[in-house]
């Protein structure tokens, strides 16, 4: 109020009638609550402030019936490329779920698989979905839900592959396509147990043959023994005419 | 979440894991079968025997647990998530390790 009502000279203090109501008027500050002025209310009612409000999240938006079709990664396009690549070159490929290993299990695992050609490849299911659901491979698709491994190989391997799996519990065979062919976990114990090619092909020309020589021995079983039969019968003609021989006087004397 | 349950085997004697994979409802079980496999839930009892039956037969997913005491568990995964699967493992293995420190705070007070 000193510096309200000092400020101009005191001719100019009596001139303005706002300034005298201040010498009996309460100070700004008071100690009791006082009425604000209405100007001032009016002022602070426009200048409010109003935070704003936050954005909807997009999850909790309509989603729309059709998705835009989304731009695809070069990485997974890469990764695409190779799993592709993959199961086209591989004679053997078998899918395992991974459970945790050590690391150094897991490199043990892959040394020992690889002393035998077979490959162990980590794959990510959003990759190998979209490969195997356009290659021949679509009944393998219901195998790929948790973490997968898969074990390729250019040559059939099977039984090697499960020597080394017997000895990780923690990889386990679901299932796999050996030569075009789906197997199951018995189908893949059950090719494992089969000879070799070369093998069984030896034993089917042997069994192919062994038919064709028992039809020969069997065409010649008839005459044969009819031979022996006619041979018996003139060594005992001959025993009983040497028996009862006629004298070679009577036998000459007939000539 | 299924990856937060932390389950004490110690009074498991083995647990059996019976699956088809190629039925459509086998994914809650072969997460439980990840789950149980895990370095820290396989650190709680090193004997506990853990065996994947993997079979091409249509049959349902089962999870056998058999417990040292002779209790047995069955649960049947083709409706259950792997978190229902294993918070009832572990309740009812706290619920045993419980058992067994009554019963040695009894013999031994």
């Amino acid at each position: 109020m000193a510096a309200l009502g000092g400020g101009g000279t005191r001719w100019r203090r009596a001139w303005l009638p706002a300034l005298q109501l201040l010498r009996r008027g309460s100070k700004a500050v008071t100690r009791h609550w006082k009425a604000m002025h209405l100007q001032r209310q009016k002022l602070l009612a426009l200048t409010e402030f109003l935070p704003p409000r936050p954005p909807v999240p997009p999850r909790c938006r309509p989603r729309h019936a059709t998705e835009e079709p989304r731009q695809e990664d070069g990485y997974a396009r890469v990764l695409r490329r190779q799993a592709e690549e993959c199961l086209r070159g591989s004679r053997m490929v078998a899918v395992c779920q991974f459970n945790s290993l050590p690391d150094e299990d897991v490199a043990t695992l892959r040394h020992f698989l690889r002393k035998h050609n077979i490959h162990l490849k980590f794959i990510l299911n959003e990759i190998i979905r979209p490969v195997l659901a356009q290659s021949e491979l679509r009944s393998l698709l219901p195998l790929f839900v948790c973490r997968n491994v898969l074990l390729v190989s250019p040559e059939a391997r099977a039984r090697e592959m499960l020597r080394v799996l017997k000895g990780v519990p923690q990889v386990v065979l679901l299932g796999a396509c050996i030569d075009g062919t789906i197997l199951s976990r018995q189908g893949v114990e059950n090719f494992a147990r089969l000879p070799s090619l070369e093998v069984s092909q030896g034993q089917t020309v042997a069994a192919l043959s062994l038919l064709s020589s028992q039809t020969s021995s069997l065409l010649q079983r008839g005459p044969a023994h009819l031979t022996a039969l006619l041979d018996e019968h003139i060594r005992r003609l001959r025993d009983t005419g040497g028996a009862t021989e006629p004298p070679p006087g009577r036998s000459s004397g007939n000539h | 979440m299924a990856s937060k349950v932390s389950v004490v085997l110690r009074p498991v004697k083995s647990i059996v894991v019976r699956f088809c994979p190629f039925e459509p409802n086998v994914e809650s079980t072969r997460k439980f079968l990840q789950s149980i496999y895990h370095k820290k839930i396989q650190a709680t009892n090193t004997n506990c025997e853990v065996t994947a039956d993997v079979r091409h037969d249509g049959s349902e997913p089962v999870v056998d647990v058999k417990f040292a005491d002779g209790d047995r568990l069955i649960m049947k995964g083709a409706h259950l998530t792997t978190g229902e699967m294993l918070t009832a493992l572990a309740s009812r293995c706290n619920a045993k390790d419980l058992k067994e420190e009554q019963k040695s705070k009894r013999k031994n007070p």
